[in-house]
């Protein structure tokens, strides 16, 4: 061990003898190219039909079919960057439940809109 | 100094992180509360704007189109960088510098268009402790959120780009594409910059679409 790494700066080639062993655990299902243009693609259009959306549903008694809406498209589209531009997919339970922290504060938003929505009855 | 890098050795298995590298808990840890961040700016949006009396319409005052062609801009430098990250790992110098230039050309050309947005405002009216728009006051409050939580958003844009501008000086030297973890500081910074990413969508449909 140590003597190969000792090596390995002067002999490049080397390198691929003992990476794959050493990468096949780190990196066991690696997503590939076509995976990132296909998630690159569906963040267009999605990004798209979010321009539209407030157009569609401008009326004030579509309001809420447009925050939901929205919302939804938000989400699905931060879902989508995380799981696979940053390897949550790839990752452990641990390291999702990290990453999923703040995502907490949604508690807090949805409190908020129900407050909003029911004050009027209070 | 290039010596201590090994190139060859591998994370072994955490019961909890997996083959994780202690970089990269750190990097998400680090993440994690800067979405905090985010979301204490955004919620204070949030009840502020419920609580307002009158809000104007963001469609009448804000560049949707515009900001749309920034959004899509920075989806499209999160591609340049998923392609670096990969560049480095198949251990691909003159691919990862190509693509890390790429992704600093997105990330300039967002923070140009931010620039050209917070001048225009400010010019019609929009500033940070009060607002008029076509003669008419509008709620101060609109103005305060907009900057506080999109120039967050650009501060955190800048330091992606001077972190990426680092990475790149690295990456030219040919510090990453040694085989093994050397890739690993590519990854990180790339975790980052989807990270930035990630928060303009929300950033995008809160303060511009709703």
């Amino acid at each position: 061990m140590s003597k190969k790494n000792d090596t390995h700066g002067q002999h490049p080639a080397q390198v691929p003898e003992h990476a794959p062993a050493a990468g096949a655990h780190a990196k066991p299902h690696g997503p590939s190219t076509s995976t990132f243009v296909t998630i690159w693609l569906t963040l267009g259009v999605l990004t798209l039909v979010e321009i539209f959306v407030p157009q569609v549903y401008s009326a004030p008694w579509n309001r809420h079919t447009k925050v939901l809406l929205l919302i939804f498209l938000a989400s699905a589209k931060a879902i989508l960057v995380a799981a696979y531009f940053m390897h949550l997919k790839w990752e452990t339970r641990w390291v999702r439940w990290i990453a999923l922290m703040p995502a907490y504060m949604a508690l807090f938003a949805i409190l908020l809109m129900c407050e909003e929505y029911f004050r009027p009855l209070l | 100094m290039s010596e201590s890098h090994s190139v060859t050795a591998s994370v072994p298995h955490d019961e909890h992180v997996g083959h994780a590298t202690g970089g990269k808990v750190a990097m998400w840890l680090f993440i994690a509360q800067d979405g905090f961040s985010f979301g204490g700016l955004l919620l204070a949006y949030a009840m502020l704007r419920t609580w307002s009396h009158e809000w104007p319409n963001p469609q009448h005052i804000l560049g949707i189109k515009f900001t749309a062609v920034g959004t899509f801009d920075l989806i499209c430098s999160s591609l340049t960088m998923v392609m670096a990250v990969a560049a480095a790992q198949r251990s691909d110098k003159k691919a990862l510098v190509g693509w890390l230039t790429a992704t600093i050309l997105g990330g300039l050309f967002f923070l140009g268009m931010q620039a050209y947005e917070y001048t225009h405002l400010v010019h019609e009216g929009i500033g940070f402790t009060q607002g008029t728009w076509e003669g008419h006051p509008i709620n101060p409050l609109f103005g305060s959120t907009f900057f506080v939580v999109t120039g967050f958003h650009g501060c955190h844009v800048t330091a992606g780009v001077i972190y990426l501008t680092f990475i790149l000086f690295g990456a030219m030297k040919g510090k990453y594409t040694r085989g093994g973890l050397s890739s690993s500081p590519v990854e990180l910074v790339g975790l980052f910059w989807h990270f930035v990413d990630l928060v303009w969508i929300l950033v995008f449909t809160f303060i511009y679409l709703l």
